[in-house]
């Protein structure tokens, strides 16, 4: 699916927990996810908590977007 | 450690007065038998059948398969599980070999849950076809689940393994056809000869991924979720220390009678002092996060590596998202330095051309494949349903659905029906009995 | 009666060599060359009706044009299998076999049979589409080859079992599938064997090749963030509850696109996920954990990007297959392209 996305001219940054599983189905931008239930949002700490991280990490798959890179590039995430 | 392995060949089950073992035929009182069954308020309804090899019966929902036996010295077959803990691995367990017991949903299944036919085409993907049954079939007050994909089946799996106890135990004052001894040294305690061999170590990745409790296969009663790769003799496996879950899609599935009987560890022990030197078993994990996945992997590489091992078979208890804590495993394995071959089945798609595991690695050089979970199996009309066979394409299990655009519905009117291998009970045998593998067409 | 037809160059066809080339297709009834050797092979079971013949420049130059022709020439056949060459080493000639090959199977969803040398780049482009014989260099391998495509059609033909790839001696299809060992070995007993071997340093065969990585060009990255629109797509299985697609929970052949706009993030009970693979509990109570939309709508007001897009998209990733991801990813494009989305972000379970 990132695939066909990416092959059809358009930026996709994909958000996984499994980089490697992302890295083997060819995508070229990655941002990591903390799980898989629940990428963006621990349901164990505060809403608030859950907030900033889930607005930092789509933050840096956005900027992702805007990047030029020659090879598979995981991008790293600061919470 | 020794273990003695008394068996008792069963060559025909009947119900009788009383539930005994004589000449090869188990008798088992059904009255006293469902007693047991229903000692949990839980189990509102429960009936048992017996079905062998050949007889036109198709069992579904299947949820679980356990291998009818008694400790010699006492104590409970599953330990903190059917009873307290206490070390398994020791003494002398009889079993009843070449039947089990089989637990059937009466109505409700769940995405874990199998499908066994007794005869026909049907037969030969799953290994249960081959032995004779005692069928548990019941019913549960548990509303909480009932409509859920994914279930516990906590009453079922439980009254399963009482039954088995409860039939295990009329061979515990008779003398065992055949003894197996299954004794291994302590790791550094072995004689040159055998220090001489290269030496091995066998990971196993256990169905630990569900974080709710009480899906995940148990280790002395233990949540395998809540545990990190640790050492255990082959005996305790070999001998009830873990049970299967309920979560897993079922061909790819490991059952209590699995574990008891795990062909993988037998193999092992064939060849220890002969051509291996089988240092034990890693119990390792399968996980949801990659974190968690690659902590895992690094604790069994270093595992291997303090304890010598030359090489390493992995077998992982799942497919898809635990293909990444099979390939970790086997990668942090090759980089330590241990040679490594893993064992595992594929789910390659309806047309065979997927990705037969969403990760891969070229280190991974070495894999023996058991199976392919999206095989697309038809299969005609069984006389005797045990179960419910609407639950198939009802019920949300992993090989079944309710329509489909081009293939229809799972379960047909006439009773066909056309199913994933994914739903067949424990079909792809990656503990070892699997005759099947992949080929390229 | 079974019906085969052949396809076979301007050379084979005895029109003439590299100066015939150009010629157009053309079908002719009953055997020309190579045909003649395929009916005896065949035996009298199977009888090749019509020979069609294509000059490799013409193929090559009028691909689309020449496929069109002969698949009109095809069109009021009857036929119940169709055969290709033997190309032997020719690289012009494999690719023509290969092009009418995988357009005949498709149109007509017949087997198709052809041969060709290792060597040829037609085997590359081809495998995954058509039954190709590993084949001889040249035309002196023409019985061998023939004698090994038309064994297999009739194995075909006649509902015989068919072997794997390596069995059989064509270039596997890249198709999976599960098979019973005869006589039967367990997994137990390969998994030893293969240790055993591995640790003395022998040669093993893996029963999982790892293939090779199919990699796409990165997308040309977006210029200006503040003006672009911005889709989510997921293959958490996010959907309103009452899953109005009705995407599967595994195995998905069905994806959905949800309207978004106005909604500054999605509600517990009015969005919810299907997916099986894991523990729905934490989506359900709170679907931005998969599906972002709140911090999206931050992140439009803040003005960092220009516009959430007015859809998500939805599938379940578990137990997918790649023809079928690759399928709804099509359709998903098409659809992000009529809406002039400028970027993706996928988030996946």
């Amino acid at each position: 699916m990132v695939k066909e996305i990416e092959r059809a001219g358009i930026p996709i940054v994909q958000m996984a927990n499994l980089i490697p599983v992302a890295k083997t189905v060819g995508s070229n931008k990655m941002v990591p996810t903390i799980s898989i239930p629940y990428p963006l949002g621990d349901p164990s700490t505060s809403k608030e908590e859950q907030w900033k991280l889930r607005y930092h990490r789509v933050g840096v798959a956005l900027d992702a977007l805007t990047m030029d890179v020659k090879e598979q590039t995981v991008f790293k995430v600061k919470i | 450690m020794k273990l003695e392995l008394g068996n008792f060949y069963v060559k025909d089950i009947v119900f009788g007065d009383e539930t005994s073992y004589s000449n090869g035929v188990l008798t088992v009182n059904k009255e006293e038998a469902l007693d047991v069954v229903k000692e949990d308020e839980h189990i509102t309804e429960a009936d048992l059948f017996i079905v062998k090899p050949g007889h036109n019966v198709r069992l579904v929902p299947v949820k679980e398969a356990i291998e009818p036996r008694t400790r010699v010295e006492g104590g409970p077959v599953f330990p903190g599980v059917t009873g307290d803990l206490m070390q398994s691995g020791n003494g002398r367990t009889l079993a009843l070999k070449d039947c089990s017991v089989l637990v059937v949903g009466k109505h409700w299944g769940g995405f874990q849950d199998g499908l066994i036919d007794m005869s026909g085409e049907g037969a030969k993907y799953t290994y249960y076809s081959q032995l004779k049954n005692i069928v548990l079939v019941a019913d549960t007050d548990e509303e909480f689940e009932k409509r859920e994909q994914q279930k516990k089946n906590r009453a079922l799996r439980w009254a399963g393994m009482r039954l088995a106890e409860y039939i295990g135990s009329c061979v515990k004052d008779l003398e065992p056809e055949k003894v197996e001894t299954f004794e291994l040294e302590p790791v550094t305690k072995r004689s040159k000869e055998e220090n001489d061999l290269p030496s091995v170590v066998l990971v196993l990745q256990p169905q630990s991924q569900m974080e709710e409790l009480g899906y995940n296969d148990l280790i002395y009663g233990w949540d395998t979720n809540r545990m990190l790769p640790t050492f255990m003799h082959p005996n305790e496996v070999l001998d009830g220390a873990i049970i299967s879950g309920s979560f897993m899609p079922c061909s790819s599935k490991w059952a209590t009678y699995d574990f008891q009987n795990f062909p993988v560890i037998r193999k092992l022990y064939e060849e220890h002092g002969k051509t291996l030197n089988f240092l034990g078993i890693i119990m390792s994990n399968l996980n949801v996060a990659l974190e968690q996945k690659e902590r895992a992997a690094l604790f069994v590489a270093q595992m291997a590596k303090s304890l010598g091992a030359d090489s390493a078979i992995v077998a992982e208890e799942g497919y898809g998202n635990p293909d990444a804590d099979f390939i970790a495993c086997i990668a942090a394995l090759e980089d330590a330095g241990v040679k490594t071959i893993g064992l595992t089945n594929e789910c390659t798609g309806r047309d065979g051309k997927s990705q037969p595991l969403v990760t891969l690695d070229p280190k991974a050089d070495a894999i023996v494949s058991c199976g392919d979970v999206s095989q697309l199996i038809e299969l005609p009309p069984m006389e005797t349903v045990l179960g419910e066979l609407e639950s198939l394409g009802r019920d949300g299990l992993s090989g079944g659905w309710e329509g489909d655009e081009i293939l229809g519905p799972s379960v047909r009117e006439d009773g066909s029906i056309i199913m994933e291998n994914n739903s067949m009970f424990c079909g792809d045998q990656v503990v070892g009995w699997s005759p099947k593998t992949m080929k390229e067409f | 009666m079974k019906k085969a037809i052949l396809y076979i160059n301007q050379f084979f066809g005895q029109i003439g060599g590299e100066e015939k080339a150009d010629i157009a297709p053309e079908i002719r009834e009953g055997l020309v060359g190579p045909a003649m050797e395929l009916q005896k092979r065949l035996g009298e079971d199977v009888e090749v009706t019509h020979t069609v013949i294509c000059g490799d420049n013409y193929m090559g130059s009028n691909t689309d044009g020449a496929i069109e022709t002969i698949l009109g020439y095809l069109e009021d056949k009857d036929f119940d299998i169709f055969f290709a060459g033997p190309a032997f080493r020719a690289g012009r000639y494999g690719s023509a076999c290969g092009h009418i090959g995988k357009a005949v199977k498709e149109k007509f969803d017949v087997p198709v049979i052809s041969s060709m040398n290792e060597e040829n780049p037609g085997v590359e482009m081809f495998h995954e589409h058509i039954y190709i014989f590993k084949g001889g260099a040249s035309a002196a391998a023409m019985r061998k080859d023939i004698k090994k495509m038309a064994n297999f059609g009739k194995k075909i033909l006649n509902g015989e079992v068919l072997l794997s790839a390596e069995e059989e001696g064509y270039y596997g299809r890249g198709i999976r599938r599960q098979v019973w060992l005869e006589p039967p070995v367990t997994a137990a007993d390969r998994v030893i064997d293969m240790l055993l071997k591995k640790v003395r340093g022998e040669k093993f065969q893996t029963e999982l090749p790892i293939p090779e990585q199919d990699m796409v060009p990165i997308a040309e990255p977006i210029k200006d963030l503040s003006k672009a629109n911005i889709a989510i797509v997921t293959s958490g299985g996010i959907v309103p509850v009452d899953n109005p697609d009705r995407i599967q929970s595994a195995s998905a052949t069905r994806w959905g696109k949800y309207n978004i706009s106005g909604l500054d993030r999605l509600e517990s009970g009015v969005y919810k996920t299907i997916h099986a693979g894991f523990d729905p509990a934490a989506a359900n109570a709170d679907p931005n954990v998969i599906v972002p939309l709140d911090v999206m709508r931050a992140y439009e007001k803040e003005g960092k990007i220009g516009k959430v897009h007015d859809y998500f998209y939805s599938t379940v990733g578990t137990g997918t297959t790649q023809g079928e991801a690759a399928r709804m990813g099509k359709e998903i494009v098409e659809h992000l392209k009529e809406t002039n989305v400028d970027g993706v972000i996928l988030v996946s379970t």
